[in-house]
């Protein structure tokens, strides 16, 4: 494998999106909406496909304004605090919630189908602790090819199985990205005016039941790249102490089970006795944190197996059920099968899910690259959107807010950006750091090094937090990054995985040094310290905030405003 | 081997398992040749492939680990912590 015969791309471009899921491809079309010049790269090979919902999605978040008095922004948005546990920037939020009817009618236009084609209306239903009937059911399985048809059809240039792996920075103005063709490895240098980061959450983090690495429940080609390439970038990161997981059929880690309790399903325990109720009012339908919160403290108090039980559901909704099950992963109706569940007549075993990073279990509030209400970063020239940012929020928050950084940054290049000139000396050092686990012959391969950091998250950050473990787990984190100069790369695939295992980590050390930080519970399980188990709103209601510095994180602490949502007013406006 | 490729069935010149694969694990570089699986352990068992294959030529096949998992449910909780505390957790007794 060579990595110097190749000749560099380079391309000119006034808004670079990095990811292209659905934040990335609603940026590119809000940006090129405005004339900019867009590139969106992707890890992916085929941009219909790229994303978490590459493969299917069930169900959106949406305010219609179809009528009942909670769908509306302005309801919705007086729930927020309670619904983040007050750890929430209100402004970036009314951004979201906002464009929320702007953008169902804009993916609407688009062609995807959210009304029921059996009723011609929307088929709502109340779930995750929400004081309405916010999500819709819908077959969301072209969802990811149409709005990405919208992408196609715009002046944006598209490359794809290409990873970003650095920002590129002048006098403290991201000013594009170094990239690499993960099958060929040609190097790429974007200059950008501006760039959109996209790419999500954070998985392969730690510990699952069937103890593959890669079955996860959301992506696991998702691997916290934006918030790693913004954390060496000088940008602030917030929220990283919360944690996300939820609860699986034992042995598959997979999406799509939140329909089972949206739908009626029960959870009950090796007694049979059905527990939801002791730990919350909405039982089943409680928030994701709290059912995980609740199938943990099931497990320990030994009333394990803890079983998912839809026997009692009417034949209608089963059919329901068994239809939208497949959609978020092709492959669990067929799990279902080989095991020989018949979801009619018997309950099948749950457990918890391995983590990710992505909302800590609530909506509206993301953990990750911290955006005010215009989706800017603290780095000039660097906005972010979706999953990797400070509001998250599934398809409509990474929609709308895609389409709001994808603007932002085409303004932003109009009236700002720099044209940056490099040497060619900057080039190929840029170009070096890139490519050094090609040059490395017998280091730790990607998989052996990712183990060592799943073992760590899991063991040492875990469920059960505390000073003592989370201490170990910074100071081991700390320690696997300087092995990361040792990382050996047999191809252009193993390249990337590299940089993704040093993504993974980088990440890992921001949850625990924010976890180690934040000295009391708050959110059930996505953030419990066992030394400090109660909810102490005096201290700590505010966002704790991160900045890489050359070993370690500077951590600071930021001041929740909780405003009246202002009537009616916001800069958010979605084009029909 | 986690995804099974029929060779009655897989049509030469289509690649649509080798661009659906969100993980970069199926190429078929030579599209007369049957798609060769390169990373077996990075697959996600999405059923991409399975499902978008126009001929029904890809299966899944789900690892033992995933269809009878022995895991057991304490062990993804993480260390307790008395089991961190080393001496300290004979101090309990006193």
């Amino acid at each position: 494998m060579t990595t110097d015969s190749k000749p560099g791309l380079i391309l000119d471009t006034d808004v670079l999106v990095i990811g292209g899921g659905v934040a990335g491809c609603l940026a590119a079309i809000g940006a090129s909406e405005l004339g900019a010049r867009v590139a969106v790269i992707d890890k992916g090979g085929l941009l219909e496909r790229c994303g978490s919902i590459a493969a299917g999605v069930d169900q959106i978040l949406a305010v219609a304004e179809d009528g009942p008095e909670w769908d509306t922004p302005d309801y919705l948005l007086q729930h927020i605090p309670k619904l983040t546990d007050y750890i929430v920037d209100m402004k970036s939020v009314e951004t979201f919630i906002r464009g929320l009817p702007g953008m169902l009618r804009k993916l609407e236009r688009l062609g995807v189908p959210f009304k029921d084609p059996s009723t011609g209306k929307y088929f709502r239903h109340r779930t995750f602790g929400l004081p309405g009937e916010y999500h819709i059911d819908f077959d969301g399985s072209k969802f990811k090819p149409k709005i990405s048809r919208a992408v196609i059809d715009s002046n944006a240039q598209i490359f794809l199985r290409t990873m970003a792996v650095n920002l590129l920075a002048h006098k403290d103005q991201t000013v594009g990205a170094s990239l690499f063709h993960i099958r060929t490895g040609e190097f790429h240098f974007f200059r950008a005016k501006a760039v959109v980061l996209a790419t999500g959450d954070t998985n392969r983090l730690s510990r699952n039941s069937s103890g593959l690495a890669f079955d996860s429940w959301h992506c696991p080609y998702n691997t916290g790249d934006a918030q790693a390439m913004a954390a060496r970038s000088g940008a602030l990161l917030a929220n990283m102490e919360f944690t996300e997981n939820t609860i699986t059929p034992k042995g598959i880690s997979s999406q799509g089970t939140n329909s089972l309790t949206g739908l009626g399903a029960h959870f009950i325990n090796a007694r049979g006795e059905r527990f939801m109720l002791k730990y919350d009012p909405a039982g089943e339908r409680a928030r994701r944190d709290i059912l995980t919160s609740a199938i943990v403290s099931e497990t320990l108090a030994g009333n394990a197996p803890i079983y998912c039980d839809c026997r009692h559901l009417p034949g209608d909704i089963l059919a329901r059920l068994e239809e939208t099950l497949g959609v978020d992963r092709p492959s669990l109706p067929r799990w279902f099968k080989e095991k020989e569940i018949d979801l009619k007549k018997e309950p099948f075993e749950v457990t918890v899910s391995e983590f990710s990073s992505r909302r800590g279990g609530v909506y509206f509030r993301g953990s990750g690259i911290l955006i005010d209400d215009k989706t800017a970063t603290n780095v000039i020239g660097l906005f972010a959107a979706g999953d990797c940012s400070t509001v998250s929020g599934g398809i409509s928050g990474a929609a709308v807010m895609g389409y709001e950084a994808g603007k932002q940054a085409a303004r932003f290049s109009r009236h700002n950006g720099a044209e940056q000139r490099f040497q060619d000396q900057e080039i190929a050092a840029e170009k070096e750091r890139l490519f050094y686990p090609c040059r490395n012959t017998d280091g730790a391969s990607p998989r052996e090094y990712e183990e060592k950091i799943r073992r760590v998250v899991s063991d040492y950050i875990g469920y059960q937090r505390t000073e003592e473990k989370l201490r170990k787990a910074v100071e081991e984190l700390g320690r696997l990054r300087s092995e990361e100069s040792a990382l050996c790369a047999r191809d252009y695939h193993d390249l990337m995985r590299a940089h993704e295992a040093r993504n993974i980590r980088e990440v890992a050390e921001m949850v625990a040094t924010a976890a180690l930080e934040r000295r009391e519970s708050r959110g059930s399980y996505s953030h419990f310290r066992v030394d400090f188990p109660n909810r102490d709103d005096a201290n700590w209601r505010k966002m704790i905030v991160l900045k890489k510095q050359d070993s370690g994180y500077e951590v600071g602490h930021r001041a929740i405003e909780l405003r009246n949502p202002s009537e009616g007013k916001s800069d958010a406006h979605i084009d029909q | 081997m986690p995804i099974l490729i029929s060779e009655d069935l897989c049509v030469k010149g289509c690649t649509l398992c080798d661009q659906f694969c969100p993980g970069d694990i199926i190429y078929r570089l030579d599209p007369q040749k049957i798609p060769e699986i390169r990373y077996e352990d990075e697959c996600w068992y999405c059923g991409s492939c399975e499902e978008y294959c126009p001929t029904d030529a890809v299966k899944i096949v789900f690892p033992q680990q995933m269809l009878h998992s022995q895991t057991s449910a304490e062990s993804l909780f993480g260390k307790f912590p008395e089991e961190t505390k080393g001496n300290n957790k004979a101090a309990k007794n006193f």
